[in-house]
This record gives C-alpha cells, structure tokens and sequence, in this order.
C-alpha cells in the first residue's frame, strides 16, 4: 500500500466520526521504483491532503526533507516533486495494519493490500 | 383480479418476509438462502397481510410457449446441481466463487472480466477488442472525457482501471471481496508499470473504505449484481464521488415491470438459477436504479439498455467453456466454477426471453 492509497482510505464503521486518516503500523516497509511523471504530480497535488500525507509519511519513514505544509508553488521546485514522488509512490507498506483513529480496529496490510472488510456488526 | 404488488428494490430482510409467503402458482420449494427475485420486489413495499396470491399467467401475457416451457424444464433440471454446496454466507460465497474462478476466466479470456461490445450491424471484433470497446462506448455515453481520480467498485483484476487510468491520466484505486483478485490486479498493475497510479484493495462495495467526494469517476463494470442491497449501492457510489464528478453503473438487470406487475414465475425462476450459481442476490430492472440515482441527489440521470450489443457474448464464453482447455480449467478450478459455466446457457436463455437486460445508467453529482 502506498501513500497515494493511504491518503484516500476512510474508516466506515458505524458511528465513527473520527475516521480519517488511518494511523499505520508498519511491519514492512519497501521501497520500489516508480517511474517519475511531473505531470501526473501536479495533477494530484491538489487532491492530496497534506496533513494525513505527512502523518503517514513518518510512519513510514520517509517524511525527511518533506515540509509540514506545502503549496501549490513548490510544484515547480524539482527537489521537493522528487521527494514528494518518492514518498507518495515508492515507499510501500507490505506488511503491518492500517489503524481506525477513534476506535482503534485494526485492518492487516498483508503483501501490499489491506484488507477493509467490516465484520457484521461494523456497518 | 390484479394481485397487490409492486416492483420495488430489495432491500436486506425482505427475503425473510418473502419467504414466509407461500404461493400457488410455484410448483417448486424456494432455494433456501436466497429470495426469491419477484418476492423480494414485492415485500420491500407491500406488508405481508395485503399481498394477494400471484395470478397465473394468462395465455396472452406469456412469451411464446416454446422458450417458456424450455426455461422452466432448463432450470428445474439445473437447481439441484446450482443448490449443492452453496455458501450462505454471500460476501464469502462472491469472495470464493471469485478466488477459484478468476484464475480460469484470465487464461481463457483475458484481464477483463465483463461483456464485450458488438455494435449491430458490424461485423463480430474478437472478443478481447469488444472488452475493450464495452468501456470505451460506456465512457462516451456517460461523457466522460477527463478525470483525476476514478474508483473501480468491483475491480476484478484491474483491467478497467489500468486502461482508464491510461486513457485519462487518473489514479485509479479498486475494491474487491477476492483477496486473490486483489493480488493479482496489483501484480499485473506492477507488471505494465502503472503501480504509481492504480492500487487494489479488498473492500466492500456497501461500505466503501473511503472519504466523501474522493472520487471524479465512480465506476462500477458489472458488479452492481452481486450487492444485495441496491439502495445502500447506490448511496456509496453517490457519496465517494467528487462534486461534478460522474458515477458510471454497467449492469444486468431484469425487464422493467410495469405498475403492479410481477415477473413471471418462469421469470423468477430462471433468475434464481442464475442467483445461486453466481451469488446474485437481487435483480432489479433499469428503472429502479434510476429511481435510486434520483434519490441520491444525483443528476442529468441517462440510461441505455445494450441488451442486443452484448448478445454475441455469452455463446461466446460457452464456446470457449467447451474447448478442451476450457474443460480443463473448470474440473481445476472446481464445482463453484463448473456451477457457474453450467448456467450460462440460462444467461443466453433470459437474454433471449427478454428477461434479462443489459443495462448502463449514469449521473452526475452536482456541484
């Protein structure tokens, strides 16, 4: 799971309120190369939200170098979309579990892929 | 006399009631587990006590006899082949049935796991080029031309978000019950070097695993059968997309009922062959889904019924079914399997009766 992934992911057990983002334990951690597209960055800046990012970033590790707020300027800076491209699409959590904020369920990240299912009494 | 029913969209717990309803004019004991499709239809809005005894069909209501009589004797000598070892359990049953068959289906016919699209009148593409047509002319009807981000709601192995997201530049995340599927879809994601911008998740599709409004493009390819729970379907569909965004549901369907009209009971019965075999818990027709798009807040509502582009498809798959690899595959990849290619010719069977619909409907979220 990426940081692209985790940026997007919602807990929907009922009754929560406190949802978003997920914490992240991380078991292991990979890194893998992505092929860099400036274009495809820029197009999805705007959709990011930078605080959850962030948040997920330290846990995995690869927040170093990243602001804690960034603007839509520092787009045309290429050290910042370098760190920015591998923080959002090279740094993999394949083992460990993606935490609900208010409740503290945890949902296993097994080879790369969490698994959201709700139990019944969750939805 | 006009029995008290209306069409209506199931909803959970219907079937509990629709069960307790005996009828006269049913030859055969109902599939335990599964409701019965034109009951489930009725009990969602009628309470028990008003609902009168379904009327025999008249002679003038009835398709031609021979496809009627065919379809009952078909599916009479099917159920107790698609009743066996059916999993109660329906997120487990689509989650196995796909575990097991996924594999088959990608080695006989590809990444793509929906109908092909055959323009009438032209001569048959190969199947693979069809695929690819079907989700080309399903963006062009739902006139989608960009996107930033799209969800693919029963994602299968990611063929429709790998060639979205190719097309339009999008991100594309996808949920599946099938954690093989899931695998697989990010492994051939990884493969064709789009892992930076399509990921694949086991989700649920009646509780999305994500924020409001995440989503330009809402795309749901022939998943919309396996949810029990139209309503609740919908409602997600509608809440993860983006204002201005556009949801795309491709779907099969039953023939829109008239007010007050029932399907068939060798409608229903078809239908529930079909249920069992592919864990398709409730039909609706085009325009109960329609109705919930409404209910959505959701506008600019159009529909299409491809019902005759999609035709050629089925003798298709059943032909490639009765290759020798084909034969193969299905005694590898067990009963859930081989149950679901002996029902293909009811497939065939409810497209030509005109039961079953092939159906698109799409909206867009206002600003």
């Amino acid at each position: 799971m990426k940081l692209l992934t985790h940026n997007m992911l919602a807990c929907h057990i009922k009754g929560v309120k406190n949802n978003y983002p997920f914490l992240i334990e991380a078991t292991q951690v990979e890194a893998r190369d992505a092929d860099y597209n400036p274009d495809f960055l820029k197009h999805i800046f705007p959709r990011i939200d930078w605080p959850a990012f962030m948040q997920g970033a330290k846990s995995l590790k690869c927040a170093d170098g990243l602001p804690e707020t960034a603007t839509p300027d520092m787009l045309d800076n290429s050290l910042f979309l370098q760190k920015f491209h591998h923080a959002l699409l090279e740094v993999v959590l394949e083992e460990g579990a993606l935490v609900c904020p208010e409740t503290g369920r945890k949902f296993a990240v097994n080879k790369g892929i969490p698994n959201l299912l709700l139990q019944e009494d969750e939805c | 006399r006009q029995p008290d029913m209306r069409s209506s969209i199931a909803r959970p717990g219907a079937h509990a009631r629709g069960a307790r309803e005996p009828s006269a004019a049913h030859a055969y004991a109902r599939p335990q587990g599964l409701p019965l499709a034109s009951t489930v239809a009725a009990a969602a809005t009628v309470p028990a006590k008003s609902r009168q005894p379904r009327r025999l069909p008249r002679a003038r209501d009835s398709a031609p006899r021979g496809v009627a009589t065919r379809a009952t004797v078909l599916d009479m000598l099917m159920k107790p082949l698609t009743s066996l070892n059916k999993v109660e359990n329906l997120k487990e049953g689509i989650a196995g049935f796909y575990d097991d068959s996924s594999a088959l289906w990608e080695e006989l016919w590809g990444e793509h796991m929906h109908h092909g699209y055959y323009p009438k009148g032209q001569p048959l593409k190969s199947n693979q080029e069809a695929q690819i047509d079907m989700i080309e002319e399903t963006l062009k009807f739902a006139g989608v031309t960009e996107a930033k981000t799209m969800v693919d709601v029963g994602c299968g192995i990611g063929g429709s978000s790998r060639f979205i997201s190719q097309k339009l530049g999008c991100s594309a995340r996808g949920i599946t019950l099938s954690p093989k599927q899931a695998a697989r879809a990010n492994e051939l994601t990884a493969r064709e070097g789009l892992s930076d911008r399509a990921s694949f998740q086991v989700g649920d599709a009646l509780a999305q695993p994500f924020g409001d409004g995440s989503f330009d493009l809402v795309w749901s390819m022939e998943s919309g059968e396996h949810m029990p729970d139209k309503p609740k379907f919908v409602a997600e569909l509608a809440r993860v997309c983006a204002p201005g965004g556009t949801v795309i549901v491709v779907t099969w369907c039953h023939r829109v009922l008239a007010p007050g009209e029932a399907l068939r009971p060798e409608e229903a019965s078809l239908l529930d062959r079909i249920c069992e075999a592919y864990y398709l818990p409730a039909w609706c027709s085009v325009s109960d889904y329609e109705k919930l798009f409404a209910a959505e807040g959701l506008t600019d509502i159009k529909s299409g019924d491809w019902s005759d582009e999609v035709a050629p498809f089925w003798g298709a798959v059943i032909q490639t079914a009765l290759t020798s690899a084909g034969v193969l595959g299905l005694l590898r990849a067990g009963w859930g399997t081989i149950k679901g290619a002996l029902v293909m010719p009811l497939m065939a069977q409810g497209f030509r009766m005109g039961l079953i619909k092939f159906n698109i409907i799409t909206a867009r979220k206002p600003q």
